[in-house]
């Protein structure tokens, strides 16, 4: 019974893995761009839901969506000063490290901000409901985090729909395969790119939100380790794969759950990294990666 | 010389052997998120030596150097098989793989630190980080070197010339892990007591960062990028806070309008050019 | 007399796509041939293969009778074999006479050479060899430029002299003539001639028959991927599926000739 529960937890964990994975690896696979904002940007959404509600005393169902918002504008800004910038001045962004590197100043730019603001501590984030676990024959399930997980696989569900059969879909992916050949079909990607971001941006500020209700603390670096594991499951359900993100989202949370339960929390680190950098060696393609994915020239 | 002033010039000098650790393989178009774990292995396995062994201070800062250069060559091999963010992520990986396994050493103090004995002050630092530039230069001048900065601009056309691609990129690697296990080795000799935390991922990410608003293309390059990130915190004393967003906005408008760098062969041709000229 | 580079039956497929089938040549030592056919015919892929840019679908590339399919292209090169490219590859950021340095490497693998401090010695045997060979291309007061800076017409100079100074046995030229004028076209046929005359074969990439026709003893053609002809230039030039090839079909005989 205490592994089942173990088990549960893992999954609930892993689906916030997956949610942050499936922003990294939608990014990585349209644009071959590894955006280390986004654990910024998840940290926006998680921050900004706290502070609104409890700074301005907002109820949440006005701060959420407020914040969600600020996570796309966000986003949208990464794209305006990172990749769109790159693109305009040398007729292509993935060739260089460029961006990724401005994507790291934004990280420390967003999380800078909102330290000298709210400062540097943990905050209380208020529960909106009363008891948020449900208790089911011994299993102790929180509500939270079902919903997390039940969003989670509903808005990936919704992404592929969307790929697979709107014309915005297929422009991204004509954009995916490759953005110069995309372009001479006359797709526009000025303003297809940002489309990306908007999704990139949503789903990660969704997941700080809900990191902050499963866990109910906030803070400034809240998205540091949680986004260290979430390019750990982009890689293992290989890069650009949105499934494949959800997998070793899902996966990894049970990695970690159960080596904590089992070895303690302290050898945690090593054993994902460890398994990360030796899959990355051995197959760097992932459980269900497009290989060629993710290898720009830098 | 002031203690205030001899205590900036010690972590400039650190900072900057930390630099050309993660400049060479860079000057060669590899990123390095790892730098900090390749220090670590420095300090930690001079540390060792100084406090179990009582080795003299030199052999323990030579066997710190030459720790992280091997382990620098083993990784070298398989992490330079891979290409863009997947070299990018493996060095993350490495790098934390390294503090994982250190908070788990007991032997060394574990999550606790560890003091370490023997003391270094600030002149044998920057005689070394000296000599660490004149090694840079040197290495750059070679046609080691020359082969180095043509594989950043085109690693199949280089090959094409006969050049052994991945034998520059690996040496490359190999020699700038070795300036981190030095950098390292000082840093825990300089400040008596080292912890994991000193060797975190946001230290290698800082050091890309600077590396990176200093340029790769030339010897000076992490020069002034150490230079910038050691004296921010000074000039901005007081408003501490500011410093990490100051250093945010610099990061993005260098990549945006000069993403080569602060200090390009263009830049430094232009302000010397007119010397050349004459002479 | 033993050919220099002999492909044997060598063939390249993409995903399916055969670009190369089964396409065979010889090169003697000191030879002179020209490599033509329109556009995507197959002809920079050819060379891809030859260098090891990538590896064969089927058959054997021998240069000086060793057996050379399997190496990697930095090996390759070792054996003598130095290239320009289509599109420009010099390196942006080194200056010119950096470039044509890095083009004496196979020259230089002695381990005193790799370790000179070259950069510091401003009078070095290597760089006083690089600055003759600018000189020698008209390009001397380009030395010292950074490579992104310099005209299109100084690059496409540069990256004949940097393979030039390889002192490659063979020497091979992606349209070195792409986008020069008549002019420019006169001095680069004198430039690759006197850079030939010591007995380094050639092997030229064009489809522009003119050039060809004068530089070259031999022309080989390619269509689609296959070898449609092979012999002098003048005569491949009657060759009536040459002809085809050009201008399409039913295409008049006479003005043919002129055109190509």
């Amino acid at each position: 019974m205490i592994l089942l529960q173990q088990i549960i937890n893992g999954l609930m964990l892993g689906g916030l893995y997956a949610l942050v994975a499936v922003s990294f690896t939608f990014v990585i696979g349209m644009l071959n761009f590894l955006n280390f904002s986004i654990p910024g940007i998840f940290m926006l959404g998680g921050m900004l839901s706290w502070a609104l509600m409890v700074q301005y005393a907002l109820p949440w169902y006005a701060a959420v969506p407020l914040a969600l918002l600020a996570g796309i504008l966000a986003s949208l800004l990464v794209e305006r000063f990172t990749y769109r910038y790159m693109r305009t001045r040398f007729g292509d962004a993935t060739e260089h490290a460029i961006p990724l590197v401005s994507s790291i100043g934004f990280l420390i730019l967003f999380q800078g901000l909102v330290q000298i603001r709210w400062g540097a501590d943990l905050h209380n984030f208020p529960s909106p409901w009363e008891n948020t676990s449900l208790r089911i024959g011994g299993l102790l399930i929180s509500v939270p985090q079902v919903i997390s997980l039940a969003l989670a696989l509903t808005l990936v569900f919704g992404l592929t729909v969307l790929l697979r059969s709107t014309s915005l879909g297929r422009s991204l992916r004509a954009v995916a395969e490759s953005p110069d050949t995309a372009q001479l079909l006359g797709i526009d990607l000025p303003r297809l790119i940002p489309a990306v971001f908007v999704v990139a941006g949503l789903l990660s500020a969704l997941a700080g939100v809900l990191f902050a209700l499963n866990y109910l603390q906030v803070s400034p670096v809240m998205g540091d380790e949680i986004s260290s594991f979430a390019m750990a499951a982009m890689v293992v359900g290989g890069l650009g794969s949105v499934w494949g993100a959800i997998a070793g989202g899902l996966l990894l949370g049970l990695l970690e759950v159960l080596t904590i339960f089992f070895l303690g929390a302290k050898v945690i680190k090593p054993v994902v990294w460890g398994a990360l950098f030796l899959l990355i060696l051995l197959r760097p393609q992932g459980l269900f990666g497009k290989p060629s994915v993710g290898r720009g020239k830098f | 010389m002031s203690g205030y002033l001899a205590g900036i010039l010690a972590l400039f000098s650190i900072n900057l052997l930390l630099a050309y650790a993660v400049f060479l393989p860079a000057a060669a178009g590899m990123l390095n998120l790892g730098a900090a774990g390749f220090m670590a292995i420095g300090a930690y396995v001079s540390a060792y030596l100084d406090v179990e062994y009582g080795l003299p201070l030199p052999l323990c800062l030579l066997a710190g150097t030459a720790a992280s250069t091997v382990m620098g060559c083993l990784i070298a091999f398989p992490i330079l098989r891979t290409r863009g963010v997947y070299m990018v992520l493996a060095t993350l990986a490495f790098g934390e793989i390294v503090a994982g396994l250190l908070i788990n050493m007991e032997a060394v103090g574990g999550a606790a630190g560890y003091p370490v004995t023997s003391f270094i002050d600030m002149p044998a630092i920057a005689a070394l980080a000296a000599c660490g530039v004149l090694l840079v230069v040197y290495i750059l001048s070679t046609r080691f070197g020359l082969a180095m900065r043509s594989i950043h601009d085109d690693e199949q056309a280089t090959a094409l010339f006969g050049i052994h691609v991945r034998r520059v990129k690996v040496l490359a690697f190999t020699i700038g892990a070795g300036f981190a296990g030095l950098a390292g080795a000082l840093y825990g000799h300089h400040y008596n007591y080292i912890e994991v935390a000193n060797f975190n991922l946001m230290l290698s990410t800082y050091t890309l960062l600077y590396v990176l608003i200093g340029g790769t293309q030339t010897a000076f390059g992490p020069l002034v990028g150490a230079a910038i990130f050691s004296l921010l915190p000074e000039v901005l004393r007081g408003s501490e806070q500011w410093r990490f967003v100051i250093f945010a906005v610099l990061i993005i408008a260098v990549m945006a309008l000069r993403p080569e760098g602060v200090v390009t062969r263009h830049g430094l041709a232009r302000l010397f050019g007119r010397k050349r000229e004459a002479g | 007399m033993a050919d220099l580079l002999t492909l044997d039956g060598v063939s390249k497929s993409f995903g399916g796509l055969k670009v190369i089938q089964d396409f065979s040549l010889s090169v003697a030592p000191g030879s002179r041939i020209g490599l033509i056919g329109p556009n995507g015919a197959g002809k920079t892929t050819v060379f891809n293969l030859i260098t090891g840019v990538y590896p064969v679908t089927a058959g054997r590339i021998l240069m000086g009778g060793e057996d050379i399919t399997r190496l990697p292209d930095w090996r390759r090169a070792r054996h003598g074999m130095a290239r320009s490219f289509q599109n420009i590859r010099l390196m942006p950021h080194l200056s010119a006479v950096e470039n044509i340095m890095l083009g004496q490497h196979l020259r230089a693998r002695r381990w005193w050479d790799q370790m000179a401090p070259l950069g510091l010695m401003p009078r070095n045997r290597w760089k006083r060899d690089a600055v003759a060979a600018l000189e020698a291309a008209g390009l001397a007061r380009y030395a010292d430029a950074l490579v992104y800076n310099l005209p299109y017409g100084v690059q496409k100079r540069l990256e004949l002299v940097r393979a030039a100074v390889a002192g490659a046995r063979l020497l091979m030229l992606d349209e070195p003539a792409a986008g020069l004028n008549p002019t420019e076209r006169e001095e680069l046929l004198a430039h690759i001639e006197g850079l030939t005359s010591g007995g380094t074969a050639l092997l030229v990439v064009e489809h522009e028959m003119g050039f060809v026709r004068r530089l070259c003893e031999r022309v080989v053609v390619l269509n689609f991927g296959q070898k449609i002809a092979e012999g002098r230039p003048e005569e491949v030039q009657r060759d009536p599926q040459v002809l085809e090839a050009y201008l399409g079909t039913g295409a008049a005989t006479g003005a043919a000739a002129d055109a190509a």
